[in-house]
């Protein structure tokens, strides 16, 4: 091992603990605000539709989904946010992440055929996730079977006695330690120490946005770190993908890209150039983003070994469950599976002969529809 | 740690240079020989096509690369890998061309210059080989090295393709002689454009005499 691979190491897995300090962090912050307020805070997400459209707003503002589903499992887990409203937030996090590949194909704007295929290869990752919510939302909100698959997996994973869900678990110790220290550390701050004392829900409001923070730099340097550390081996990955040309072996380097770099824009994000070139077609670059929509829940799962009640897993799992039978119901037969292909293909026809569609269609999908919908359902 | 992607182009590079050589030399003992040509020509295609597909992996893996790795991108190293790979995918076409003389009819297998023209198969062969070291080796000294002794044999061609020019050479094949060393003019050329890729600026690749 050289130096520069230990660095990177080192610095992932320190981020990563800071990573879950924050999410404990979060959970104290909500916890100190008091439940009439939290209550007052999400009765806007308490219609499921808006909670999806909350959840691609979070998502294209931060411009990942990790941040939005790892910060819903520390709502989730201190208890303010219930899994009902939890779980259409998730699904719009796996609709609002897919604006950042979108955003890359604009790198290929100057080249027609070049711009039509980069611009399909982002967007068929939108069309995927916008119907497997419009089949799978209503379905899991009337019939609950993805929520009961989720309730069931927490059950048998406690039942198993996990390390990391144990209440007294080395893992929670040391994140209990971690998130103690740094509360210590704010309240010796005079200024934030009396707002503790005196005034506790702005102290809270600060501890939250605080926390927020800290979740999306700890993620940042995850993601930056691991990506330095497996550079290799995703293009070894893609290399292969690229040999087999799809399937299933492509949808597990789809996820185990996803998996180590803790980030399936990263993936998504680096398919647009190679199809944009020529060199993978559309088809065979799906599969890759279908993993990447899989490997990418394990940040919530993580984030869940953080949080006290298991609700928080139980949404982490729900996140886990919806993205895997999504795929199982779009990827094995063809004709389903040319849908969210097509129809990128077909809208980057359109927009490859007129650039200013693109543009149109991220402020549209991403932006004003979300906006339009929350200010609706309220 | 695993194998670097850069340093998987230098390996493809290596092997297209390895079949640049089998090529050169079933191409040369066509014309200097007394080989059957029907019996090494899906050996000579087949090598060239396998060629010309790794340099289309060369391709592949330099956009991977780039995708890969944006942020952190070492432009000239690509475009000189770009360059060289193109360099030396047209050593085996040129290999094809002189062929292509050996199937028109042609052979130089008994004329009273064989000797110095295997001198000069011999002299190209070890050019091949020696452009593949300095890409395994990253030396600069010996890249300066395979670049003068490719520009004396490039000017040593030159006099003589301005011999037959002038007519000042009585041979028995002149438009196949001239051709041929046309063609082996062009493979020195190539491997010498290859070699500078390695050590000059980007801008000046390709321009060693300006």
């Amino acid at each position: 091992m050289n130096l520069k691979v230990v660095k990177n190491l080192s610095f992932a897995l320190f981020f990563l603990y800071f990573f879950l300090v924050s999410i404990k962090l979060l959970e104290k912050g909500i916890k100190t605000l008091g439940a009439e307020y939290t209550d007052q805070l999400f009765e806007s997400v308490s219609n499921p539709f808006a909670g999806l459209l909350v959840g691609i707003l979070c998502t294209v503002l931060v411009q990942s989904s990790s941040v939005t589903t790892s910060t819903i499992v520390g709502l989730v887990g201190s208890g303010v946010l219930s899994l009902e409203y939890a779980i259409p937030m998730v699904m719009g996090a796996n609709i609002g992440t897919t604006v950042t590949n979108t955003l890359v194909s604009f790198g290929h704007v100057r080249r027609e055929q070049e711009f039509k295929r980069a611009f399909a290869a982002s967007t068929m990752h939108d069309f995927f996730n916008v119907i497997v919510v419009i089949i799978l939302f209503p379905l899991d909100l009337i019939t609950g079977f993805i929520t009961k698959m989720a309730e069931d997996g927490t059950e048998f994973i406690l039942a198993t006695g996990f390390t990391a869900t144990k209440p007294d678990s080395p893992i929670k110790n040391a994140i209990k330690w971690g998130s103690n220290n740094i509360l210590d550390g704010l309240n010796a701050v005079p200024f934030i120490g009396n707002l503790n004392e005196n005034s506790y829900r702005v102290y809270a409001v600060i501890l939250i946005v605080i926390a927020i923070g800290c979740i999306f730099l700890s993620l940042r340097n995850v993601v930056k770190n691991m990506k330095s550390l497996m550079l290799n081996q995703i293009e070894m990955g893609l290399d292969r993908a690229l040999a087999k040309g799809g399937g299933l072996l492509a949808i597990l380097i789809g996820i185990l890209i996803t998996f180590s770099v803790q980030s399936s824009s990263i993936t998504t994000s680096i398919l647009v150039p190679i199809v944009g070139s020529g060199i993978l077609s559309i088809e065979n670059a799906f599969p890759i983003t279908l993993g990447a929509n899989i490997g990418t829940t394990i940040t919530a799962v993580l984030a869940s070994f953080a949080v006290d009640n298991s609700a928080g897993l139980t949404i982490a799992l729900h996140h886990v469950f919806f993205n895997a039978i999504g795929v199982a119901i779009i990827y094995p037969i063809q004709f389903i599976r040319n849908i969210p292909v097509n129809l990128a293909k077909s809208l980057a026809v359109v927009t490859a002969k007129r650039r200013y569609v693109a543009i149109l269609y991220v402020l549209v999908t991403f932006l004003l529809l979300p906006l339009l919908g929350v200010v609706l359902f309220n | 740690m695993s194998k670097n992607s850069l340093d998987n182009i230098d390996a493809k590079l290596s092997e297209m240079l390895t079949n640049s050589t089998r090529v050169f030399d079933i191409s040369m003992n066509a014309l200097l020989g007394d080989t059957n040509l029907d019996s090494v020509r899906d050996d000579l295609y087949d090598t060239d096509k396998a060629i010309n597909e790794l340099h289309r992996e060369v391709r592949r893996e330099m956009i991977i690369h780039s995708a890969v790795n944006s942020r952190s991108l070492d432009i000239p190293l690509l475009l000189s890998y770009m360059t060289m790979s193109k360099d030396i995918e047209r050593i085996g076409d040129y290999c094809k061309n002189l062929f292509e003389i050996a199937e028109t009819g042609n052979t130089f297998a008994k004329g009273d210059d064989l000797d110095s023209y295997i001198e000069l198969r011999n002299d190209i062969g070890k050019l091949i080989v020696y452009l593949q070291s300095c890409i395994a080796l990253d030396d600069e000294s010996k890249v300066q090295d395979l670049i003068t002794l490719g520009s004396s044999i490039s000017t040593d061609i030159d006099k003589r393709i301005t011999a037959l020019l002038e007519n000042k050479e009585k041979i028995q094949y002149p438009v196949a002689t001239t051709l041929f060393f046309r063609y082996l003019k062009r493979i020195v050329s190539h491997i010498v454009n290859a070699a500078t890729a390695l050590i000059m600026p980007t801008d000046q690749i390709d321009y060693l005499d300006e």
